[in-house]
């Protein structure tokens, strides 16, 4: 479990924001853990399968506690990011290499925690859990279209975020 | 956004992402695991879910349930012949009577309400349709700037 807590906490809480419900959807991941002792002990992709359990409870977590405030909670929220300008990484490879470790954490994982829900969901389960467009679409109940407008929307927002701190970064106003 | 920017931006958040150390776990996960573990496991059989019954109570309670079906199927079948049930079934009619009246009195405040309408101007009908329609947007606006308000003001306390 020591092995594999900081990964499953981390999955759940890049996904659902917040650090207690997190930990609740970490503890659940370990009790499916232990009800499944005997395959897991075995298997390769004990990792895999624990990740992948901490995505599914986390989004039946956002799903069921956020749907019925869809509505109000994305009331006019894309109309900050309506015209994000394009934004330029000068040295994307060397980004962040002058800070450490726990600075570069923190920075960015504000930077993501400030998204919006519907913003960075689909940026997580794309970049981090490598899932396709049409499977995250599929995941979270919305069109191909709108997963990518979101995603691509996310990328520009978070770069905007990151900008305001590093100088690596250029804003090309277009 | 060009697709040129678009890539290079995707790999650029690709990059900074990717390059981010997992969260560390709360201190207290792994006790609240095993406490958790612990406190399923003293349960009682009864109180857990089916799947954690032992199989004989499980076998058991699937042979009396089809039995009490059977029993409950058979016993309707053998009661509703006999000339108690009908007895029975003429009571039930009796002491249901006011769903007769009630059925009445919901066709009588229909056809009232038809005439009304019919001689109602329409535009009068419009109008009080649109005013239940801008008042039922100007709640929910209002519902939804107070939630996002609230929202965000708890957010960036």
């Amino acid at each position: 479990m020591r092995k594999y807590q900081d990964m499953v906490f981390t999955t759940s809480v890049r996904l659902v924001r917040n650090e207690a419900q997190a930990e609740d959807i970490a503890q659940e991941v370990f009790i499916k853990a232990h009800e499944n002792f005997e395959m897991l002990s075995t298997s390769p992709s004990a990792g895999g399968w624990l990740k992948t359990v901490a995505t599914n409870l986390s989004l039946n977590h956002l799903q069921r506690y956020r749907k019925r405030w869809k509505f109000f909670s994305e009331f006019g929220s894309d109309s900050a990011e309506e015209d994000a300008p394009a934004v330029e990484f000068a040295a994307p490879d060397t980004f962040f290499d002058s800070v450490d470790s726990d600075e570069r954490r923190a920075w960015v994982e504000d930077a993501l925690s400030k998204l919006p829900d519907h913003q960075r969901i689909p940026l997580v389960l794309y970049h981090f859990e490598e899932l396709p467009y049409d499977e995250i679409a599929g995941r979270l109940g919305v069109s191909l279209a709108k997963v990518k407008t979101d995603i691509l929307r996310a990328r520009a927002a978070l770069a905007k975020i990151l900008a305001r701190g590093d100088a690596s970064f250029r804003i090309l106003a277009t | 956004m060009n697709p040129y920017n678009s890539d290079k931006l995707e790999a650029a958040i690709h990059g900074v992402l990717r390059r981010l150390p997992d969260r560390k776990a709360p201190a207290g996960l792994e006790g609240r695991v095993f406490a958790e573990l612990a406190r399923r496991a003293a349960l009682p059989w009864w109180r857990k879910s089916f799947s954690h019954w032992p199989s004989t109570v499980r076998m058991g309670f699937v042979a009396g349930s089809v039995l009490a079906g059977l029993l409950m199927v058979l016993g309707l079948i053998t009661l509703s012949g006999t000339q108690s049930a009908h007895q029975v079934s003429g009571s039930i009619a009796n002491s249901l009577a006011w769903l007769t009246f009630a059925r009445d009195l919901v066709s009588t405040t229909e056809g009232k309400a038809r005439i009304l309408l019919a001689a109602t101007p329409s535009v009068w009908l419009y109008g009080a349709v649109g005013t239940v329609a801008v008042c039922y947007a100007a709640l929910a606006a209002i519902g939804a700037a107070t939630y996002r308000a609230v929202t965000f003001a708890r957010q960036a306390s």
